[in-house]
This record gives structure tokens, sequence and C-alpha cells, in this order.
């Protein structure tokens, strides 16, 4: 067990720093470095400043050079400036991810809590009317592009029906308020992000917690579970649904980065403040720094999750052994 | 579907009845194909799914024809006429008019001529011959159109038509620009649906050639592939794709010479996707060969000789082809969607060109003054999707012959 966690450790770091030199190696070839930028906005500029100022920053030198500076400043703490914001990129990484946090976490109890009753309810009764609307509403789930979605969620319940904020983290300029109201105003601005994100994932929940009860409910103790005078809901979610969450912990860690995907496109409809939106405002702003940094963060979530699942299953199924 | 109503009691009453060439019709063995057919039939959503994608593949490949015969041009713009409302006619602007005139009477001087003779005589305009033409196009296009026709000169026709252009049909109103929503919509049809089906033919053939390497050779090779496969899958694609699709393509060397500049947007878009949708198929196609692997056919194959590559296009490949289908089916739909994400994102298809998913860029600025816009394409996103999702389902259901058994 511990060879076998500190393998998979080892392995999500190897594809951590990995991906971080292929992100540093693509940024490169973006249109235009910071110098050129800096060229573009000033006229004046001459043929030595542009060399001077690209050996200041290091530009000039070869792509591997580059990567084993920034690393270096990295695992010093200096994560490096952003030119868009005008502050250090760790002050910026802060509350971003603390409100993706919130987001994607949300949205995730969220999907599982209407995921689970409505796919355990269509295994019971498979070909009914019931399972027939869900498997319908499930793949419509999948198949519907999120920020359309969303859009269509900030028509309805922002422009027709004005109930809920269009976009947003919070009410600005409400200044310092009792911990209740602050609460109430941010969840107000989550509801229409968290509805947006979390359709995709009830599809697909839905339909991976119907095909494991489905299963589930085959296998031979069902039967003599009944048998022996257990009361329904026993049978259901005692042996049933316990057997079902196996392969549900396998698709819960791999939703997670389908929830980052989702989070990333929701947020910039929403223009909610968090880590996705980021990501994307930088790479489109130019914002080296902040790209890299944001890039690197949310990928390592990811794999960390997927990591933590790993070793949640030798938990969950003691069947489950690792060499 | 009759032979499947004998039923094992009345069978000798039934088949008595019958003729000899019906009788032969059923002790022969049903093929493949109609097997799968038959139960792919009785999936009604993917059978609708079926048709509303060839339905949507149709208008993807006559778009040319579409354009011809309702005479909308996706680029044609008209500020005088943003935001429409659908089914509204939208007349052109003055200063089009006037110069479109202007080229006909030069064209066709003595034609124009006669009309304008005509125009005076019979009194519709009081104004000298020369502004005769241009003082009917002041007037309302159906006014004009009637006044033209009632002049009753042969040479008249060319106008007549000339007029009619004027006046332009919106079936879904029109953009931020004054374009035609419908005829974009039918050009982002064959783009979006173009790069959906080339994504996952190019990635399933990706994931074929490296999920057969893996599960033919094993050892070294399987595992280096197997964790670049792992690795790639647990990625989130979004960010990732976003960084693909942010770099300048034409600085990496090899890739030069394929991207040209005027469809650069959608070759770009089309090798992003595909590098990162082979896993899944990779990852199907390796579990298969491994289990065929141990197979007799393989074995006396190889006994009588046969090379590696052969063992595994003419011997392997046949028995992978009914789930790559599947595996196909559900990725067209996928990358779609992704296509979608990244053109809305404003990373995607560049505009001019037309995709659904950079024509709801705008549209979330415009969700006060122009609802629809933003409704109508991603519409047809999901009827898309929804569809080859289905389709998907479908021929999983109708090619797993555990399926049949349920």
């Amino acid at each position: 067990m511990t060879t076998f966690i500190t393998r998979r450790i080892l392995q999500t770091l190897a594809v951590i720093v990995i991906l971080s030199y292929v992100c540093f190696y693509l940024m490169s070839l973006m249109p235009g470095d910071p110098v050129d930028m800096m060229v573009a906005s000033n006229p004046k500029i001459t043929a030595e400043d542009v060399a001077r100022l690209k050996s200041l920053y290091g530009l000039d030198q070869p792509t591997y050079k580059r990567y084993w500076n920034w690393m270096t400043s990295i695992t010093q703490g200096d994560l490096g400036y952003s030119r868009t914001y005008r502050v250090p990129v760790q002050e910026l990484m802060g509350p971003r991810l603390w409100n993706t946090f919130l987001l994607s976490f949300a949205s995730l109890v969220l999907s599982l809590a209407i995921a689970i009753p409505l796919g355990v309810i269509s295994a019971l009764k498979p070909g009914s009317r019931t399972d027939y609307f869900m498997n319908l509403f499930s793949f419509a789930g999948i198949s519907i592009p999120s920020f359309w979605l969303a859009i269509v969620l900030i028509i309805v319940f922002a422009v027709k029906f004005p109930i809920l904020p269009a976009g947003g983290t919070q009410t600005i300029g409400e200044g310092p308020q009792s911990f209740w109201t602050e609460l109430m105003d941010r969840s107000v601005y989550l509801v229409l992000p968290v509805l947006s994100l979390s359709i995709q994932q009830i599809g697909r929940f839905s339909r991976f917690t119907r095909s494991a009860m489905l299963e589930a409910m085959r296998n031979d103790f069902i039967r003599t579970a009944r048998a022996k005078g257990l009361s329904r809901s026993k049978v259901i979610w005692q042996h049933g649904f316990r057997n079902a969450l196996i392969p549900l912990i396998t698709i819960l860690a791999l939703s997670f980065s389908g929830l980052f995907s989702g989070a990333i496109l929701t947020e910039t409809v929403f223009a909610y403040q968090g880590v996705g939106k980021l990501v994307y405002d930088s790479i489109i702003g130019n914002d080296y720094n902040v790209a890299m940094i944001s890039f690197v963060i949310s990928v390592s979530m990811v794999l960390l999750m997927n990591l933590v699942a790993d070793i949640a299953y030798g938990f969950a199924d003691p069947r489950i052994s690792y060499q | 579907m009759s032979s499947n109503e004998i039923t094992l009691n009345n069978i000798e009453i039934d088949t008595a009845s019958l003729s000899a060439k019906e009788r032969a019709e059923l002790e022969k063995a049903q093929p493949m194909w109609k097997m799968v057919l038959t139960q792919f039939m009785e999936h009604k959503l993917a059978v609708v799914g079926a048709v509303i994608i060839t339905l949507f593949m149709l208008i993807a490949v006559f778009a040319n024809q579409i354009q011809a015969i309702t005479e909308l041009d996706p680029d044609a713009q008209n500020v005088a006429n943003r935001y429409l409302a659908p089914m509204t006619t939208a007349q052109v602007g003055q200063d089009v008019r006037e110069t479109e005139i202007e080229r006909f009477i030069t064209t066709h001087p003595e034609a124009a001529d006669k009309v304008q003779k005509a125009l005076v005589e019979k009194g519709i305009v009081q104004v000298a011959e020369a502004d005769a033409i241009y003082e009917l196009a002041a007037r309302d296009v159906k006014e004009a159109v009637t006044a033209l026709t009632s002049l009753q000169v042969a040479e008249a026709g060319d106008l007549i038509s000339l007029f009619k252009d004027f006046e332009t049909f919106h079936l879904f109103g029109t953009d931020e620009l004054g374009r035609d929503v419908f005829i974009r919509l039918v050009y982002g049809t064959r783009v979006s649906m173009g790069v959906g089906v080339l994504v996952a033919i190019a990635s399933a053939l990706i994931g074929l050639l490296i999920g057969s390497l893996a599960g033919f050779y094993g050892g070294v090779i399987d595992t280096v592939l197997m964790r670049i496969t792992d690795a790639l899958l647990s990625l989130p694609t979004i960010p990732v794709l976003i960084v693909m699709a942010a770099i300048d393509l034409s600085k990496l060397p090899v890739l030069k010479a394929i991207v040209s500049t005027s469809n650069e947007s959608v070759f770009k878009m089309v090798i992003i996707l595909c590098l990162f949708s082979w896993m899944t198929v990779a990852r199907l196609v390796r579990g298969s060969i491994l289990s065929i692997r141990e197979r007799e056919f393989v074995l006396a194959a190889r006994t009588l000789g046969a090379k590696d590559s052969t063992i595994i296009v003419r011997h392997m490949f046949p028995n992978v082809i009914a789930p790559m289908l599947v595996s196909i089916t559900l990725g067209v739909g996928e990358s779609i969607l992704f296509e979608a994400a990244l053109s809305f994102l404003g990373l995607g298809i560049m505009p001019p060109m037309p995709s659904w998913g950079n024509m709801l860029t705008n549209a979330q600025e415009l969700i006060y003054q122009a609802p629809f816009l933003a409704i109508l394409p991603g519409v047809l996103i999901l009827l898309t999707t929804i569809s080859f999702n289905y389709l998907g389902d479908g021929l999983q259901d109708a090619i797993d012959p555990k399926a049949i058994r349920r």
C-alpha cells in the first residue's frame, strides 16, 4: 500500500513537471512576448533597448534555461508579478482559488444530491416511464453546451425575470458586513453558475448510478436479502447501493477534470472571479506569469484529486489490493 | 419480423401455409448487419437521432445550393438592418440601390433607356428620363416592382429581378452586422459538423494505431504508451485546449506547411482537438486486442508465417471496428461541444467564417437587444450532440450481443 501510494505520488509529480515544461514551451509560442508588447506601446524604443530588455528578462536564452530559472524562483516562493493586475501572483491566487473551490464544491454536492436518487429510482424500474424520462434528461444534460445553458439561464432569470444577478461574485461596494449577510449575498451570486455547471454532471452521474445500481441489484445476495425478509429500503440502500458505490467513486474522480473545464466556461460567462476565469483572461491578455501559475495549479488540483480517489478505492473496497 | 412471431407450438401450422421460397428465407441465417439494423430500429430515439443527423449532414453538404436558392450571402453586411426579428423582410439601403442601378444602366444601356422612357410616358414618375429609375428605387420595393411589371416592357425583366433583390427575407432575423442568421447557421452547420466528424475519425485512427501497438507488443511499449494515455486523460481538457488554441501554430516548423492562412483556424481546431481526443479509442482498442491476442486464430496466422502487420490489420482490426464505430459516433458529439466552447471563447473558428460556437461569442452581450441570437445556435448544438449521443447509444445496444439478450 505504501509503495503504491509513493509510486502514484511520484508519477503525479512527474506528470506535473513534464506538463509545466510543455506549457512553458507553448507559452513561448504565443504571439508576442512581454518585450514585444513594450515595443508596440512605445515607438521611441531602439533596437539596442530591445536587446537590453530581452537579456534583462532572460528572454534571449533558450526555453529550457528560462524554464529552469522559472522553476528555481517558484521553489523559492516567488511566483512572479502579474502585468495586468500589477500585484504579485501570490496575492491574486488566494481569493480566486477559494472562489473556484466554492463553485465546484457546491456544484458537486448539488449534482450528487440530485443524480444519485434519480439514478437509483430509474435503476429500480428499468424500462418504465420514469426511467425513460430520466434517460432523456441525462442525455440532454450530457449534450447541452454548458456555456449556452449559462446564457439561457441569464436570459431567463436575469433579463426576463430579474430575480438573480446576471454575473459577478458578490455585490460591489457594500463594505464590511456580518458573516450571514455576506454568505447570503455570495450564495445569491452562486445560484446560476452552480446550476449551469451541475446539469452536465447530473446527466453523467445519474447514468452511471443507474448502470452501477442495475449491476449491483442483479447480485445473488440481493435475492437472499429479499428472501430473508429485509425491508425494501434496507435492501436497496445497504445491500444494493453500497455495492454500486465503487464504480461511482471512479466517475467522481474522473469528473474533477470535467468540473474544472466546465468552471472555466461558467466563470467566463458569469464574470465569476475564479481561477478558471483567471486562466482564460491571463492567456488572452498575455499575462505569462499568471497564466503559467494558474494553469499549473489547476492541473495539479485535478491530478491530486485523481490521486486521492485512487487511494480512496482501497478503503471503499477491500477486494482491491495494490501490489 | 414474422420469423420472430412464430412460437414453438404453432410452428407446424405456420410453416405449412408458407411457400417454399418463404420457407427458405426463414431457414437462412440472418446476416450480421441485418440483425444489427433490426436491433437498432427498436431504439426509437436513436433512429430519430440518425434522421436529424442525416438532415444536418445534407444541409452541410448542400450549403452552397441553399445559398443559391435563397440568394442570401453569409458575409453580406447591412448596417441599417441590424438585429431584425425573425420572419421579417428587410429592404436594402438607398446607397446600395443607387450603385446597383448605376451598374445596371451602364451594362444594359438600351434596356434602361426603354424603361426610363416608358416610366415617364406612363406618368409613374414626374422627373427627367435620366433619373426615372432612381426615383422609382426610392419607393417601397413592392410598389416599385408592381410599377415595373405594369409597364409591359420586355427589357424590364432584368431590372425587375434586380429590384426584387433589394428586398430580403430573414427567416431567423439578422445579427449585429445585419447578416442573415439563417444562411450563417447553414454555413455554420458545415463548419461545426465538418470539424466534429473530421476530429472524431482522425482521432479514432490515432487511437487505433496507438492502442493496437500497445496491445499487440505489450511490455515497455505498452507501459509507455498507456502512461501517456492516462496522463492525457486525467488533464482538464478546456484549460489545455485554451493554451493550445492561443499559441501561434505557424511558429511550429512542422505545421507551417499544412496551415494555410485562409482556413488556418479550422485546421488548427482539428489538429488540437485530435491531440486530446484519441485516448478513449486507444484504451478501447488496446483492451480488445489484448484479449484477441490470445485467441487461436491469431496463433494459427502466426504459425502460417504471417507478419505482425498482417495479423494486426487483417485479423485484429475487423474485431475492433464495431466498438470503434460507437466511440467515433460519441466522439463527434463531444468534438462539436469542444469546438463550440473554444469558438465561443474566441479561440476556435475565427470570424467571418461562421460556426455555431462563434455565433454565440457576441450573443452574451446581446441578450438584452436580441435574445434569439443567443438561443438559435445553441439549440442546434444541443440537437446535434444529443442526436449523436443517442445514435452512439443505439449502435452500442445493437452491436453488443449482451444487449440483444436483455
